[in-house]
């Protein structure tokens, strides 16, 4: 590749990135109709191009599967074949009856929707058995997580909210204010750091989202 | 004396019999207490205008979110007996789907003897991809987002989207969806728009802080609990009492193995608990 062509491909995603942002951040202390036209056609070109993506990862996921089903990939190709089918089986139902229809969504609901749910509905079981392993009082941690768990668990048994009234709000409590002081911790610290990494990107110091290859 | 250990074999049996097929079999009719929470998001849809519009939308699907659909579909029939309009909004590819899934679920279209007709007193709206700019886009400017429904038909031509224009259009904000945080900020914080979610219970327990942020604009229910007290302030039975039972017997379960567990650790001898 060139090095006008490289310059050009690393300065023209960063100009994206700073016009976007700034836009966006002049529409929070400026409000007037044009700033709020730029912001909101710069997030229309944003659906765009996330659908845009979604067509492009459909295909590149296309080529993958069929380049390991031609090269017959050892272990996975029957996968990938399986997966291929049922790409296109949907493609081509979403194409006859609609994705709204009442027969997709019959199909949808039969086949997908239900395994989803039987998948999911194993988390119990894997989570009642590992808990069963792993929530043994080894040490001062191992105690705070058991009994943290143990104690929101037991306090949201309907049964136990019936025998003693103090259960519920016992557990709306515990929820509310330890949970929610370290739950908030966690969203302000994150919150921070979405700021500082905008600014990063803002300031073309972020090299992650707008990184392009020399080569 | 040394107590075994227990394979998982026999505990995904245990829950098996007593989760799944006992309660199937024996309905124990779990009763629960109510939560000031979930009243006041009943009294707040009671107390909406007739004929205001409300949108259901959001993104992060999992297996038609069943926990958050408890709560959703008779919020759905309490808001069509008010003939309050509803928008649905899917920032997410299967939240179409579900949306689609939670309007057939509530039977409020003529075709399952309600009297909402699609276009005058709901609309679909297609997938909307890139949240969250997607998202404040639609509430910014809800046509120009936004020009058609699901089906291609636009707007224009539709009796209740003609007059759609932008986020003051909207009454009230109801997340079925798991990502309520994006909701929050953008159609509470910035637009201070009410919001409910009719969570999950790990996303009730995630995001609790927002409601003690907004007070009074954040409401969330609790899981299937939360979708079985929604039923009962509604007058029905739905899914959120038909898994109540099982849920129950899991809780007390989970307590009983985790108990086991330490008495199998405790009763080991000190080389077996070294190694």
């Amino acid at each position: 590749m060139s090095a006008t062509l490289t310059f050009i491909r690393i300065n023209l995603a960063k100009l994206l990135l700073l016009i976007g942002g700034i836009s966006a951040l002049l529409t929070w202390y400026f409000t007037t109709p044009e700033f709020g036209t730029v912001f909101n056609t710069f997030n229309t070109w944003n659906i765009d191009i996330t659908l845009f993506t979604l067509f492009t990862g459909l295909i590149v996921i296309c080529m993958r599967y069929f380049r390991g089903v031609r090269e017959k990939t050892p272990g996975i190709w029957m996968f990938e074949l399986y997966g291929l089918i049922l790409i296109f089986a949907w493609i081509i139902m979403g194409t006859i009856y609609g994705m709204y229809s009442d027969t997709y969504q019959t199909i949808f609901l039969s086949t997908k929707i239900t395994l989803h749910i039987a998948i999911l509905g194993q988390l119990v079981f894997f989570m009642i058995s590992g808990a069963y392993r792993t929530f043994r009082l080894k040490s001062l941690r191992t105690v705070a997580f058991a009994l943290s768990a143990m104690v929101i668990i037991f306090m949201n048994i309907p049964f136990v909210q019936n025998g003693w009234a103090g259960a519920n709000a016992f557990s709306y409590w515990l929820l509310n204010n330890p949970q929610t002081g370290g739950a908030r911790a966690v969203v302000i610290t994150g919150g921070i750091g979405a700021v500082v990494l905008g600014m990063r990107i803002l300031l073309g110091l972020e090299k992650g989202p707008s990184r392009v290859t020399e080569a | 004396m040394q107590i075994p250990e227990i394979k998982s074999e026999y505990i995904w049996a245990t829950l098996l019999i007593l989760c799944y097929i006992i309660p199937g079999i024996f309905p124990l009719n779990t009763t629960f207490p109510d939560s000031a929470t979930t009243t006041q998001i009943f009294n707040l849809i009671q107390n909406l205008p007739n004929n205001c519009t409300v949108v259901i939308g959001g993104s992060g699907v999992f297996a038609f979110d069943l926990e958050s659909s408890a709560g959703t579909i008779p919020a759905i029939r309490q808001m069509a007996a008010k003939h309050i309009k509803i928008l649905n909004v899917p920032l997410a590819v299967e939240a179409v789907q579900f949306e689609k899934y939670l309007i057939d679920a509530a039977k409020i279209e003529t075709k399952y003897g309600g009297d909402y007709v699609y276009g005058r007193d709901w609309i679909q709206f297609p997938y909307l991809a890139g949240t969250p700019g997607s998202l404040v886009a639609f509430l910014n400017d809800i046509p120009g987002t936004c020009p058609t429904d699901v089906y291609g038909t636009p707007l224009s031509q539709l009796p209740l989207g003609k007059n759609l224009k932008d986020y003051k259009d909207i009454a009230l904000w109801i997340c079925p969806h798991w990502d309520f945080p994006t909701i929050v900020q953008y159609v509470t914080g910035e637009r201070n728009i009410t919001s409910v979610s009719f969570a999950q219970s790990a996303a009730y327990a995630q995001y609790g802080p927002y409601m003690t942020a907004y007070p009074g604009k954040v409401f969330m229910t609790n899981g299937f609990l939360g979708g079985a007290q929604y039923e009962r302030l509604m007058g029905t039975n739905g899914l959120g009492h038909a898994v109540l039972d099982g849920e129950q017997i899991m809780g007390i379960l989970f307590v009983v193995f985790v108990v086991l567990g330490n008495l199998t650790y405790f009763t080991r001898p000190k080389e077996v608990k070294k190694k």
